[in-house]
């Protein structure tokens, strides 16, 4: 019953996203499409750091993956990160500007 | 006749200039601009290949080094930027067709913006200087928000002036860049900065090209609309007019083979080049499909699906083998004609409805038909369906990760096309084949023909490409063979 639930949970979580308006079928399909969409890359993903290291790639695609699956649903919260809101566009510009600098500067030499 | 490569930029943009000069001549700039469209996509096809050194300044040799210096601004000119080039000359004839026959009175400032892009794209994937590059990547900037603000769709100016300042983030930290590799190398002619770092003139572990690579880089993040800039890309999309969207984004999609084959010959003697080319290409495919899923503005799903596609080409360009970038710019080239065709066959619908939230409409199919079968091909082409053109290139895609021993990325591209089937699926079973919602009217019955036309065309040529992929990619591959040598 608990997965029953939590499934349940995440339905109701997308009914709020998608309001104000009619929620249908192909809405709320779409979004557990994306749901599981966004996991199962995000964990096939994780697995390219096997060509670093595989014991690395290993660890981290389990941690990943129960992180990812213990916080459903994950497509609420992105939502909300990708919003048309300026702050967080430039919040997210600088954060990626700062880690571009920081990967070249001390791995730049190493692969 | 190399006479013609300086005037493919400067026929769109004395274009331009006339236009906006005598905008209160209506007759005249409409018959001017719709020649002017025509010419577009002659010249290049017209023209032979070869170099053009901008005041006839010929090439140096340096006696003692042995290298080839170029001090004149270069604009190269193969089957690459021939190709792409007329791709965009028709697209932009398609799209100044559309809005002439649309409007009663034309504005010459919105013409003048259409001409501007298109001149600055040109020039921008001619062009064999990195600051020449910069340059026109500022006025296309400004070009794209100009259409973006001309748009009579609310909040237009808004999501324009917020492209802007991220573009004030964007553009110096890039002119940045360039100012750190003028400074190590004392040139900004690209074939020159590739002999001298070839040469071994230059010590490519230093910190300062380090960071010029990571500098350029988040400029080409920008113009290119990978994450983090995604959001924003796809906003501008959805707020501008539908054919403005459609030239919009293969100005996108031009502006980033543009400068990322300029990077990649300049720094792919890094191989964390590379690795940073493919993770955010990774990125953008994830969050663009996943967020398009979720979306109910039809408008915001195309271009959150065309921020997505944009992973493609950056995936074909980061795995770095000859077939491998073949693969990313032929995707390139069919994703500025498929997109296209969506964004103008889903403007067409805007038209007919006044309604972009799927969730008020239905029943489209009787009231449209021919519109919603090419979108439907439209969309199947962009999912990866054969025979058509983006099946062809995202099953080199696939075959290039595999041969690459990347065998995660056949599977994130397999599935990243799956996605993208799911989310045109239950967009077009929204809007055309579910029952009509009972308070939907139907406001204009006819689909201007202009628009009708247009999409024909662009579906003519996805069928084309699909049926013969070798007249493209033959031409690319020879291309991407020199480029590698």
């Amino acid at each position: 019953m608990k997965l029953y639930d939590q499934i349940f949970y995440v339905v109701k979580k997308f009914k709020e996203l998608f309001s104000p308006g009619p929620v249908t079928n192909a809405d709320v399909s779409g979004s557990i499409t994306a749901e599981i969409f966004l996991i199962v890359s995000l964990v096939i993903a994780s697995l390219l750091l096997r060509h670093v290291s595989i014991l690395l790639a290993g660890l981290v695609t389990f941690i990943l993956a129960i992180v990812l699956i213990s916080n459903i649903p994950l497509i609420p919260k992105f939502k909300i990160e990708q919003e048309d809101s300026l702050e967080k566009m430039l919040f997210y510009a600088i954060i990626v500007l700062g880690l571009i600098v920081v990967f070249l500067y001390w791995g730049g030499t190493l692969v | 006749m190399n006479e013609l490569i300086p005037l493919m930029v400067i026929v769109p943009m004395m274009a331009a200039l006339l236009i906006s000069a005598f905008s209160k001549f209506d007759k005249v700039i409409r018959i001017f601009a719709f020649v002017v469209a025509i010419c577009l996509p002659i010249i290049p096809l017209a023209s032979n290949y070869g170099l053009h050194f901008f005041g006839g300044y010929q090439p140096i040799v340096d006696n003692v080094t042995n290298i080839v210096y170029h001090p004149a601004i270069t604009y190269s000119f193969s089957f690459l930027q021939q190709i792409f080039i007329a791709v965009i000359g028709i697209l932009t004839f398609l799209v100044v067709f559309i809005y002439l026959t649309k409007y009663k009175k034309v504005s010459g400032p919105y013409l003048f913006l259409l001409f501007m892009g298109t001149a600055s794209v040109t020039a921008l994937i001619l062009t064999d200087d990195i600051f020449h590059m910069f340059v026109f990547f500022e006025i296309l900037a400004l070009a794209q928000v100009g259409i973006v603000a001309a748009s009579s769709i609310d909040y237009s100016y808004e999501m324009a002036l917020k492209y802007m300042i991220l573009g004030s983030i964007g553009s110096p930290i890039m002119l940045l860049g360039i100012g750190f590799l003028l400074a190590m190398t004392g040139t900004v002619n690209v074939t020159d900065i590739v002999a001298i770092i070839r040469g071994g003139l230059l010590d490519i572990t230093s910190p300062v090209f380090l960071l010029s690579l990571g500098l350029i880089f988040f400029g080409w993040l920008y113009a290119s609309g990978l994450p983090p800039f995604h959001t924003i890309k796809s906003g501008i999309y959805s707020k501008a007019e539908p054919h403005g969207a459609a030239l919009l984004q293969s100005f996108t999609v031009i502006s980033m083979i543009s400068i990322v084959i300029i990077m990649f010959r300049i720094y792919s003697v890094l191989p964390i080049f590379e690795v940073l080319i493919v993770l955010f290409s990774v990125i953008a495919m994830i969050l663009g499909v996943s967020l398009a899923l979720t979306q109910t503005d039809f408008r915001r799903m195309i271009g959150f699906l065309a921020v997505g596609e944009l992973g493609f080409i950056g995936l074909g360009i980061g795995l770095g083998t000859q077939f491998a970038i073949t693969a990313g710019l032929f995707q390139a080239l069919n994703e500025i004609v498929i997109t296209a065709l969506l964004f103008i066959g889903f403007g067409a619908i805007v038209n007919a409805t006044n309604e972009v939230d799927t969730r008020k409409l239905g029943g489209l199919l009787a009231y449209h038909p021919k519109v919603g079968i090419m979108l439907l091909i439209g969309g199947l082409a962009m999912a990866g369906v054969p025979p058509l053109s983006g099946f062809q290139s995202k099953l080199m895609l696939v075959q290039a990760s595999l041969s690459c021993g990347y065998p995660e990325l056949s599977i994130l591209t397999i599935m990243v096309s799956i996605a993208t089937f799911v989310v045109f699926v239950k967009t077009f079973y929204s809007m055309f084949l579910r029952p009509k919602p009972h308070d939907l009217e139907v406001v204009d019955k006819d689909v201007p023909r202009a628009m009708v036309f247009a999409m024909a065309v662009l579906l003519l040529i996805i069928i084309a490409f699909g049926l013969f992929p070798d007249i493209v990619t033959n031409g690319i591959s020879s291309y991407v063979g020199g480029m590698l040598q």
